[in-house]
């Protein structure tokens, strides 16, 4: 058999073509996932100290919610987003600072006193005071923050 | 294997020969002018794409689009570059359809069987020119608004139904959020549907019929 690979004008063509087109495609393909993805891969803004309000507002052994507005940066907008804070003292000196926000899916929980348990009302999530997961779908207790005290004031590390 | 897979997917869907219908189709000896078409369809194409990608930033509301169009050049990753494409592309769209449109006229290519050919092509390109104009608003920079603006005003001089054309087009007397709102579904909706459908005829005319030949001296 006479093997000589001769590339004839006619399929050399075709290849060119096809490679142009990828090249093309490539050249959309990549800019487009990058344009696509880019919002996703932006790091979170630097976490800051927030103020909470005044130590003396804690009431001993139960979680007592502050409310804090920060500005967030979402895009092209600049938005006013308030913080729910719930702090919890024992001793009135170590404080622990939790989020509102259910480790489940994201909804927000609140302190239902007659009951002693953070509830989340999407799929009855109950925490204890502490934050523990008492019942429901829950994978975690409520996240925490930082906390310091300072000039009688509270403050919380976020962002 | 690649050829197996071919094989299946021939006997079910019969692409090869609509593959051979498009791409393998005989032609007659013509010159470069005759890529113009192409060239317009490759240009299409790019608009459809990068205008796809904008959308998933841009909203079309005074309070937002300017901002929007910003946070797209200067932040998003290839923003610049997407922008810049379907920018620069709106441009090459419209001179590309007119060379394409000359190339037809002095050759001509408009005649007989080829006049539904023209027609679309015809329609072709004041779709080109409506989206050349509804874009041209969607940044709501000053350029834009002053632009449509006068585009409106200019619009409102037809006799008798003038003013009632311009009431149309900016969705009451002045230009608003109404207009900003309208020109941007006529642009991402009304005048896409209309280009795919009359450049799907005009592209199976031009297979069916074949291109013409170049005009011979007794021609």
């Amino acid at each position: 058999m006479n093997e000589k690979k001769e590339i004839d004008r006619r399929s050399f063509l075709g290849m060119a073509t096809w490679a142009i087109g990828g090249l093309i495609g490539a050249g959309f393909g990549i800019p487009a996932i990058a344009y696509i993805i880019s919002p996703a891969t932006r790091k979170d803004e630097a976490q800051d100290w927030i103020r909470l309000g005044s130590v003396s507002k804690v009431e001993l052994g139960t979680p007592t919610l502050f409310k804090t507005k920060i500005e967030r940066q979402t895009g092209w907008i600049t938005k006013e987003e308030e913080l729910s804070i719930y702090v919890l003292t024992e001793n009135g000196r170590d404080f622990v600072a939790m989020s509102n926000i259910c480790t489940h899916l994201g909804c927000r929980v609140r302190w239902i006193s007659d009951q002693e348990q953070f509830f989340c009302p999407c799929h009855n999530a109950g925490f204890s005071k502490s934050g523990e997961v008492v019942s429901g779908p829950p994978p975690r207790p409520l996240d925490q923050y930082q906390v310091k005290e300072e000039d009688g004031q509270l403050y919380v590390l976020g962002g | 294997m690649g050829s197996k897979i071919a094989d299946w997917l021939d006997e079910r869907l019969g692409w090869r020969s609509v593959w051979e219908a498009i791409f393998l189709r005989k032609i007659p000896k013509v010159n470069w002018l005759f890529t113009l078409g192409s060239a317009t369809l490759f240009v299409a194409v790019n608009q459809a794409i990068t205008g796809i990608l904008l959308t998933l930033y841009y909203v079309p509301t005074p309070d937002h689009a300017y901002n929007s169009v910003q946070y797209i050049t200067n932040e998003v990753a290839a923003g610049w570059l997407i922008r810049g494409l379907h920018h620069w592309g709106a441009s090459a769209m419209v001179v590309l359809t007119v060379l394409h449109m000359l190339r037809v006229i002095f050759l001509g290519t408009y005649k007989y069987p080829r006049e539904i050919t023209w027609f679309t092509g015809v329609f072709l390109l004041i779709i080109v020119i409506g989206f050349g104009f509804t874009g041209y608003l969607l940044p709501w920079d000053q350029k834009a608004y002053w632009a449509t603006t006068v585009g409106t005003k200019i619009a409102s001089v037809t006799p008798g139904i003038g003013d009632w054309i311009l009431r149309v087009m900016r969705g009451g007397p002045e230009l608003s959020a109404v207009t900003l709102a309208r020109f941007f579904g006529v642009h991402v909706w009304v005048l896409p549907s209309a280009l795919m459908a009359l450049s799907g005829l005009h592209l199976y005319l031009v297979i069916k019929i074949g291109i013409s030949e170049m005009p011979g001296k007794d021609d």
